[in-house]
């Protein structure tokens, strides 16, 4: 709350002190959306049997302050409900327009993954109640650093090319828990294309990772102690290459909506495994509603060659195993879902999910209202 | 008799409101736009004219009724879908939509002051003062 209350005397201080030279914008999105499982057990997207409100409320609030004609200054606050409201910079940078075609951010921006990455909170600019989460689930969602946004007309597409270079420390969660993660030397480039009903988009990213955690960490002196220190090292996040690739393609034609994206992420030299993830969806717009069914995959191998040449008798080889084996996961999910623009500002949306995790065939259902509004 | 003609010419009148948009420029420009270009413009993805000067496009707020049909007929969107495109762009720090306005007359008065801007408004409502490039029923 003082986070929050600090920033918005700042903002406002900006506002009125720089009347004279510069015009302050103020413009915003909320969400509010509540949901229940339908099992008594089940358990998806940290919502349960009993209905929340809280877990994907938010608000965010962005101003900008255009200094001369080529610089400005923005700044997004966003506060989630699943965080108390705890309202945190999610965007922070000044811009420099060189031309109509050429725009340079600096500060902290988004890593952008993914065809909706960037706007990801913005729930009124998608007709989904959430994105896809068997996809969108890599961390480092920030990047602070510079990128260069270039947009041209190629072979007749518009064309918008984004690239980044930039850094970040967080904290990152692997499989459930929380850990000490830092990117360095990050980079991403991504190249989208559209013309008529088609938009083509391309993604790469890749940079140095390190995530830390105490548990791990633990378990790697104890083989590094045994004499297994090649080993312990191929277990450990520790400056280590990490490559992501994402394809996304749409089509909207004749009020028929396609979306799918394709991503794979490749850590080397770490027992996290790499991702493969996929969804397609599908929707039509009859006027103001627009109903979608989509489904989601995403299916991660374990690195089992990590333990293979280790002799099972070793003292630590079902620890070694369990912590392998941990990270294979293989769940799909399916969604209907519609959206119902009821209002110039705002739309109504209303969602079932099924995911079902293929290795234990274990599924839960989850039912999601909400409304998505910007000002 | 006579309140049913009069109904008839109130829906005719009102047929007359929401007949038409035109988009409209500054008279000192000679180029020609297609539904597409203009779409282009308001959208963001295009910000010169064809000859190659800065085009500043200028919208009318959502109470004006000539916007929906604008957004409908010539940008081929709704006016829902129009804002989720500019949502896009505005929170991710890629386009500022367009400045927006109350009326027609506004748009005339920024229009025959400024060869850059572009605009739109009730065809009834062109004046000798500004261009209509484009008409729309």
């Amino acid at each position: 709350m003082t986070i929050l209350f600090r920033v918005l005397v700042i903002g406002l201080v900006l506002g009125f002190t720089s009347h004279a030279v510069a015009q302050v914008k103020f413009n915003g999105f909320a969400s509010v959306k509540a949901g229940m499982t339908l099992g008594s057990d089940d358990e998806l997207y940290k919502y349960t049997d009993q209905f929340s409100f809280k877990n994907e409320s938010l608000i965010g609030l962005q101003f900008t302050a255009d200094l001369q004609e080529k610089l400005s200054v923005t700044g997004q606050l966003l506060g989630r409900g699943g965080e108390s409201y705890d309202a945190g910079f999610e965007w922070a940078y000044i811009s420099y327009r060189v031309n109509d075609q050429i725009k340079l951010n600096a500060g902290r921006l988004k890593t952008p993954f993914y065809k909706y990455t960037d706007f990801v909170d913005v729930g009124y600019a998608y007709d989904w109640m959430r994105v896809p989460q068997a996809v969108y689930n890599l961390n480092f969602t920030s990047l602070d650093g510079v990128s260069l946004y270039y947009t041209s007309e190629f072979l007749g597409f518009d064309s918008s090319v984004l690239l980044n270079v930039g850094t970040n420390d967080g904290n990152p969660e692997i499989n459930g828990n929380i850990v000490q993660g830092k990117l360095r030397d990050g980079y991403a480039m991504t190249w989208e294309l559209s013309r008529d009903f088609i938009a083509l988009r391309l993604a790469h990213l890749g940079g140095e990772l390190t995530m830390s955690d105490p548990q791990l960490n633990g378990f790697a002196d104890i083989l590094t102690q045994s004499g297994f220190g090649d080993l312990a090292d191929s277990l450990l996040l520790d400056e280590d290459r990490a490559k992501f690739y994402g394809v996304a393609l749409t089509l909207d034609k004749n009020d028929w909506i396609f979306v799918s994206e394709v991503t794979q992420t490749k850590l080397a030299d770490t027992l996290i495994a790499d991702r493969r993830a996929y969804y397609v969806s599908l929707g039509h717009r009859f006027g103001e509603v627009t109903p979608f069914v989509s489904f989601e995959h995403i299916n991660n191998s374990a690195k089992s060659e990590i333990y293979q040449d280790i002799p099972p008798q070793v003292p630590f080889y079902a620890p070694l195993v369990g912590a392998v084996e941990s990270f294979k996961v293989k769940t799909e999910v399916w969604n209907l879902g519609m959206r119902y623009d009821f209002h110039p500002s705002a739309a109504f949306k209303v969602q079932l999910t099924q995911s079902e995790d293929k290795l234990t065939n274990e599924k839960d259902q989850l039912l999601t209202v909400g409304i998505d509004l910007v000002f | 008799m006579s309140k049913l003609l009069s109904a008839f010419i109130l829906i005719l009148l009102t047929f007359q409101a929401q007949a038409g948009t035109s988009v409209i420029v500054h008279p000192s420009n000679s180029f020609s736009l297609t539904a597409d270009d203009v779409t282009r413009l308001f959208t963001g993805r295009s910000k010169t004219f064809p000859d190659g000067r800065t085009a500043v496009p200028v919208n009318l707020t959502e109470a004006v009724a000539v916007r929906a049909a604008f957004d409908e007929k010539v940008l081929g969107r709704s006016s829902s879908q129009i804002k989720a495109h500019w949502s896009k762009l505005l929170f991710t720090g890629k386009g500022t939509p367009p400045k927006e306005v109350d009326s027609d007359q506004e748009v005339i008065d920024l229009v025959k002051s400024n060869p850059n801007i572009i605009g739109y408004i009730s065809s009834e409502n062109a004046t000798g003062d500004v261009k209509v490039l484009l008409s729309v029923d």
